[in-house]
């Protein structure tokens, strides 16, 4: 299920890898190589995201992603940039964006990111059914509630929302970064493997004694919650 | 215009200008002065002589105009006049005509005998018994006479005034030049790359020297920030070598590996090295826009006390698994403050991080929120080893990790970035004694600092 993805990027290097990564996923790629080329080209056409870099000649990332927002165009956005404080991450996230990754990245990490704003924009449009299941494993949001096969689980408050946040990426790989981000709201690099300690402590309540694990570890990704 | 001719042009014309008030003052004090008193001599000469008239009759009267004409001076105007218009006595050379004759005092143009021309007069008219009238008076023009010389004087000592205002100038540009010069002479061997320069204090206490203090006071602070850099750059240049060469050794290893299973650890360490050269320098990036201060339009108010129970839950796990208990001691009523939430909980999950990886053995760790009236300490102690008094500044430097070593994956830079993130909120990072153990403490002023950019 190919989806149709806007690229802005000046640096020809990146532009071309991150194209035939996405294309070799499925995805039809439309390339700018500047703000207003990329301004124009969002406008004019629908398309399912849009990758913006925040640095770019002519008219810069968060310039563009304002007159989009401006002009009621409500594709998601995904910023990329070089600027990594806190601070920068934060105001490019304030701006209207969705998501804002820091280069350098990782290409599984970008991927990662990709899938859960096309799974936003997916289920934004689709039916609401309150209920989440995964396999034998069903989720109510609006009790806070988890069964496995029929048992119910005891999660404490943030074990809940990390189970939640792997639900609704359900087949998806999410990173470490994106939990960080995502579960706890946070926009630094801990310097420690404080987000696996918690993802290990769930796997724990989520599939012992079970036969078939549904949490599973993404060598160089993160992770990815599928029956 | 050179500075020193302004100065001495400023200095002349101020001493003119208030020489110039001076003067007209005196001028326009002596006019009056002059004029009340010719007032009170007219007056008083009717004065007398009507009373002589009153008390003596006509013969005495004639002899006191007689008198007066004999030995007062040439300014005096007296005449004595019949019902008839005719001149008696005095020495007017024509009489004025009797009907514009009109009791009290004015001012009149009179013609002395013996004189070519009429002159300016303040007289005093006055009606006596039997239809005579007595004409008393004084000539204005030469009663004031005097007052050419005062001109004269005043002007003189004008010009004097405005000469000794330009003579001042100059000398007092001359110091002014002098002490200043002073000043930029060490500012320019200073442009010249010589830093240690320090203006010279002449020990006054005068402004000048507060200048030199001040000028003194900046260089000695860009001395050290100098210093500081210097330093850091050192460190960083030295600590990014290792995972460098690391990175180099991996790389250039799984490129001449045969065994696949091999390459992939290799690449693996590649990418682990890259991170943490990446990693490095982000904190790096962090420290330096936190103590400039950047970053205050994102301040908000928030509950630190939520944040850190927060912190403390996330934390929890990882404590756990090195064998310590991680309490928070959660205070009754939200803490509120107005900062940067982000980079607030980057800091204490630092702290709490440090304390993990250095205090974990003493198998508890607690974070505390302490507020205050004026202050909110954010705690976090540990039961380790903590560090001895004299190497506690060092380990709040960047890259001041206190094990020699370097093989621990922490960069020695998570208290220098806290630290930085204490001065952005114009607070300050202590290191105590938690007998034993180290308490890591925030210091955080309740208000708000100052909105910059």
């Amino acid at each position: 299920m190919g989806r149709k993805i806007l690229l802005v990027e000046d640096d020809r290097e990146t532009a071309s890898y991150l194209a035939k990564g996405l294309t070799q996923e499925g995805h039809s790629v439309e390339q700018a190589t500047n703000g207003q080329d990329g301004l124009f080209r969002a406008t004019d056409a629908s398309f399912d995201l849009i990758i913006l870099d925040r640095m770019l000649p002519v008219l810069d990332g968060i310039s563009v992603l304002r007159a989009l927002r401006a002009a009621h165009i409500e594709t998601p956005v995904l910023i990329l940039s070089a600027l990594a404080s806190v601070g920068d991450r934060i105001e490019g996230l304030e701006c209207g964006s969705d998501d804002y990754l820091v280069k350098p990245f990782s290409f599984a990490e970008l991927l990662a990111r990709v899938n859960a704003l096309l799974r936003r924009r997916e289920s934004r449009v689709g039916p609401t059914d309150h209920r989440l299941t995964v396999g034998d494993l069903e989720i109510d949001p609006l009790s806070r509630s988890v069964k496995r096969a029929g048992k119910k689980l005891d999660l404490k408050p943030r074990e809940y929302l990390l189970l939640e946040y792997f639900a609704r990426n359900e087949g998806r790989v999410v990173t470490r970064t994106m939990l960080l981000e995502q579960v706890w709201d946070y926009h630094f690099d801990p310097g420690t493997n404080v987000i696996d300690v918690h993802v290990s402590r769930l796997r724990r309540k989520l599939d012992e004694g079970f036969e078939k694990p549904l949490l599973h570890t993404v060598r160089g990704a993160g992770y990815m919650l599928a029956a | 215009m050179p500075t020193t001719l302004r100065i001495a042009l400023l200095a002349g014309l101020l001493a003119l200008l208030s020489n110039l008030a001076v003067i007209g003052f005196i001028y326009g004090r002596t006019h009056d002065e002059a004029v009340a008193s010719l007032h009170r001599q007219v007056v008083e000469q009717a004065k007398v002589l009507t009373d002589v008239y009153r008390t003596g009759g006509w013969p005495a009267l004639d002899e006191a105009i007689g008198d007066t004409l004999a030995y007062a001076d040439p300014q005096t105007a007296v005449a004595l006049i019949d019902s008839s218009g005719h001149e008696i006595e005095g020495n007017l050379a024509q009489a004025p005509a009797l009907q514009s004759m009109q009791e009290g005092y004015r001012s009149a143009v009179v013609r002395l005998q013996g004189q070519p021309s009429p002159h300016q007069a303040e007289i005093q008219l006055s009606r006596l018994p039997g239809g005579l009238w007595l004409i008393s008076g004084r000539l204005v023009g030469e009663g004031l006479a005097f007052r050419a010389t005062l001109e004269r004087s005043l002007l003189l000592a004008l010009v004097v005034a405005g000469l000794l205002g330009l003579l001042c100038g100059v000398i007092l540009a001359h110091y002014v030049a002098r002490r200043i010069g002073n000043i930029a002479a060490v500012a320019n061997r200073i442009s010249a790359r010589d830093l240690s320069q320090r203006v010279p204090l002449s020990g006054a206490g005068d402004s000048f020297d507060r200048l030199g203090m001040q000028v003194n006071a900046m260089l000695d602070r860009i001395s050290r920030l100098m210093e500081e850099l210097r330093l850091l750059t050192d460190t960083l240049a030295h600590d990014l070598r290792s995972p460098a060469s690391r990175l180099r050794a991996a790389a250039q290893a799984a490129a001449e590996s045969d065994d696949p299973a091999e390459q992939e650890e290799l690449l693996n360490s590649v990418v682990r090295n890259a991170d943490a050269l990446i990693r490095i320098l982000s904190t790096v990036l962090e420290i330096s826009r936190s103590e400039a201060l950047t970053g205050r339009n994102q301040f908000s108010w928030f509950d630190v006390s939520e944040l850190g129970a927060e912190l403390a839950e996330m934390y929890d796990p990882l404590a756990e698994e090195r064998g310590a208990a991680l309490r928070f001691d959660r205070p009754k009523r939200p803490v509120p403050l107005f900062g940067h939430r982000q980079l607030l909980a980057q800091a204490i999950s630092n702290l709490v991080e440090n304390a993990i990886r250095y205090g974990s053995t003493g198998g508890e760790i607690d974070v505390r929120v302490r507020p205050g009236d004026k202050q909110i300490r954010i705690e976090v102690a540990d039961r380790g080893p903590g560090i001895p008094l004299e190497r506690r500044q060092e380990a709040l430097k960047r890259f001041g990790r206190l094990d020699s070593s370097r093989s621990d994956d922490g960069a020695g830079l998570g208290l220098a970035l806290a630290q930085a993130i204490a001065h952005l909120h114009e607070g300050e990072l202590l290191l105590e004694d938690n007998q034993p153990g180290l308490l890591i403490v925030m210091q955080l002023p309740v208000h708000p600092p100052q909105r910059s950019r």
